[in-house]
């Protein structure tokens, strides 16, 4: 147990030693590597808030809204909602007014006020809203309501399904995923590399002293702790200056996008926590492994 | 110099001749990739207790000798023991449990500029013996032994050659090691200086510990009347129990 603390304390001396006598070249390693980092979670940080706009957006994509010409009385739309409530492939009906449609297009920021007084009436069309169960019935439900005689065909669409859509905003995802997550091993990969050249460098600089201290007796590992502890120092740092740059653009990011383009994202702060926790664990395992790699090639020489 | 305080008598007696031997060369060569062959053939037993001379001209094979011994080299051909365990065939992994077992003086000292003197020997202390007590007071006990209590806290680089030497051979005594193996250690040393480092060698013997010394010192090796193996391009040319530096009747000039 003594042993083990002296061996440590020895460890963490000879790693800062190792730190600053090769400032120059840890720093620029740990600041490539802190790049990186930003790169990474910069990556992860898109890749959910992307995810999280689509999320929103596809919640939207479950619904179709069946426009209903004006003047019909509130028993034949009645009439209809029960029918809609009945169909196997829906989950639920709701009727949207034509002064709904309005608040709703204006939630949307769609400022209509302007139009409804120059043309005197509220162009937009009253709804029955459905909820389907599955994306492929909107295709259906669209095709059938075109030939209901209650619905509003004046715009030149019955409801307001747009078929590309969903496929498109599920390839979206799909790409950004994907990129997230080869960026993300081609930046892993990067680092490790960095971190091995920088170990590399230091062990080259020491390899008179670890000689000597093979000579004398010493382990491998007593030769290995110092120079892993550096990296996994060098690693944690990294991703500490990575985190703390993604953090900061995050929040201003969001805010620009909040108040400039009603995307409405709001802050994660969970997620960011999870991500900065991450990333730092994700530094110390790549230090201390290209810390491993660098060191290797030496001592089995 | 004073010894007695710090390293009292030994209270045990000489080993007894019909024990093991502690280190033994069985048809040891070796050659190196040059191909130049530095030791060929030799045999030789060195038995716990032993203070043993090996002496012979520059480049007749006694750093060679002494590489073999910790496996700094590996033999060409013919097997090494140390301590029963045949080195020649040990992994990697258990050469620094070998090394441990001696306290080596370099030829050329092998110090580690960026520590000091005080560290120096510490480190040696802390690899062979992880979490020794009383670190510093062992450290400066034996700098003091070997005259150099008012450099601990100096850089080799500050040292004058003969002051580097003795912490090379303080580094070398700190563990307290089975086996202390030293290639030529008194090469920088004054005569006076020379003296004391063989009667503290000479000390530790009387303790129990195995001296094997390189030297050229031809002074100190007709003082001591030891043991003297001498070798010449490789060869075992002597081996005398209580031998001079050159053979009997051999010229002197
Ligand atoms: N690394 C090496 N590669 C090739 N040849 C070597 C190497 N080291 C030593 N030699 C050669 O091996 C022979 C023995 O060398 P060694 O260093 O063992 O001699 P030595 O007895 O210690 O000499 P000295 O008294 O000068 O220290 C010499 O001919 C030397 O040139
Ligand atoms: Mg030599």
């Amino acid at each position: 147990m003594r042993g083990l603390l002296a061996s440590v304390r020895f460890a963490l001396v000879a790693a800062g030693q190792n730190f600053t006598r090769n400032l120059a070249v840890s720093l620029a390693g740990v600041f490539t590597m802190g790049l990186i980092m930003l790169l990474v979670g910069g990556t992860l940080l898109l890749t959910h808030t992307v995810d999280a706009i689509l999320a929103q957006q596809e919640t939207q994509a479950d619904e179709i809204h069946i426009y209903l010409q004006d003047q019909l009385s509130m028993r034949t739309v009645a009439d209809y909602e029960l029918r809609f409530s009945h169909d196997s492939r829906v989950n639920g009906v709701a009727f949207t007014s034509k002064d709904q449609a309005v608040v709703a297009a204006q939630q949307r920021g769609l400022s209509l006020q302007p139009a409804i007084n120059t043309l005197g009436t509220n162009p937009l069309p009253a709804s029955i809203d459905l909820h389907v169960r599955t994306l492929g019935a909107l295709g259906q439900l669209n095709t059938e309501a075109g030939t209901l005689p209650i619905v509003d065909n004046n715009s030149g669409h019955a409801t307001d399904y747009s078929p590309g859509v969903i496929p498109r905003l599920q390839s979206v995802i799909t790409v950004t995923v994907w990129v997230g997550s080869v960026l993300s091993v081609v930046l892993a990969v990067i680092s490790l590399v960095i971190i091995m050249n920088t170990i590399r460098t230091a062990v080259y600089i020491r390899r008179t002293e670890i000689e000597i201290m093979k000579l004398v007796g010493a382990g491998d590992w007593f030769v290995r702790w110092p120079f892993i502890l550096e990296g996994v120092f060098g690693g944690v740092l990294a991703a500490a200056i990575g985190a703390t740059a993604v953090a900061v653009a995050y929040r201003f990011v969001l805010s620009q996008a909040n108040t400039q383009a009603f995307l409405g994202v709001s802050f994660d702060g969970r997620y960011l926590t999870a991500m900065v926790v991450l990333l730092l664990a994700f530094g110390a395992v790549l230090g201390g492994f290209g810390s491993f790699l660098g060191v290797r090639r030496f001592l089995h020489a | 110099m004073s010894l007695a305080a710090v390293m009292p008598p030994q209270v045990g007696q000489k080993p007894d001749p019909g024990m093991r031997p502690v280190i033994s060369f069985h048809g040891v060569s070796k050659t190196y990739p040059n191909g130049t062959e530095a030791i060929r053939d030799v045999d030789l037993a060195i038995y716990q207790g032993d203070f043993c001379f090996v002496v012979g001209a520059s480049g007749s094979g006694k750093t060679t000798l002494v590489r073999l011994l910790i496996r700094e080299e590996v033999a060409s051909t013919g097997r090494i023991f140390v301590d029963g365990q045949e080195t020649t065939r040990m992994t990697r992994r258990r050469l620094p449990r070998l090394r441990r077992k001696f306290g080596i003086v370099f030829q050329d000292y092998k110090l580690l500029p960026k520590l000091t003197v005080a560290q120096n020997v510490a480190f040696a202390l802390q690899v062979t013996k992880p979490g020794q007590r009383h670190l510093k007071e062992k450290v400066e006990e034996t700098l003091w032994i070997v005259g150099l209590e008012d450099k601990l806290d100096t850089f080799p680089d500050e040292l004058s050659g003969g002051e580097q030497q003795r912490v090379a051979i303080a580094r070398a005594l700190v563990h307290r090691p089975r086996i202390f193996l030293a290639d030529e250690p008194t090469g920088n040393l004054d005569p006076d200086t020379s003296w004391g480092i063989v009667q503290l060698l000479l000390q530790i013997n009387h303790r129990g510990t195995t001296v094997l010394m390189a030297t050229h010192n031809r002074e100190i090796v007709d003082l001591c009347r030891r043991r003297v193996i001498a070798i010449d391009s490789g060869r075992v040319v002597r081996d005398e129990t209580e031998g001079g530096y050159l053979r009997e009747g051999e010229a002197t000039i």
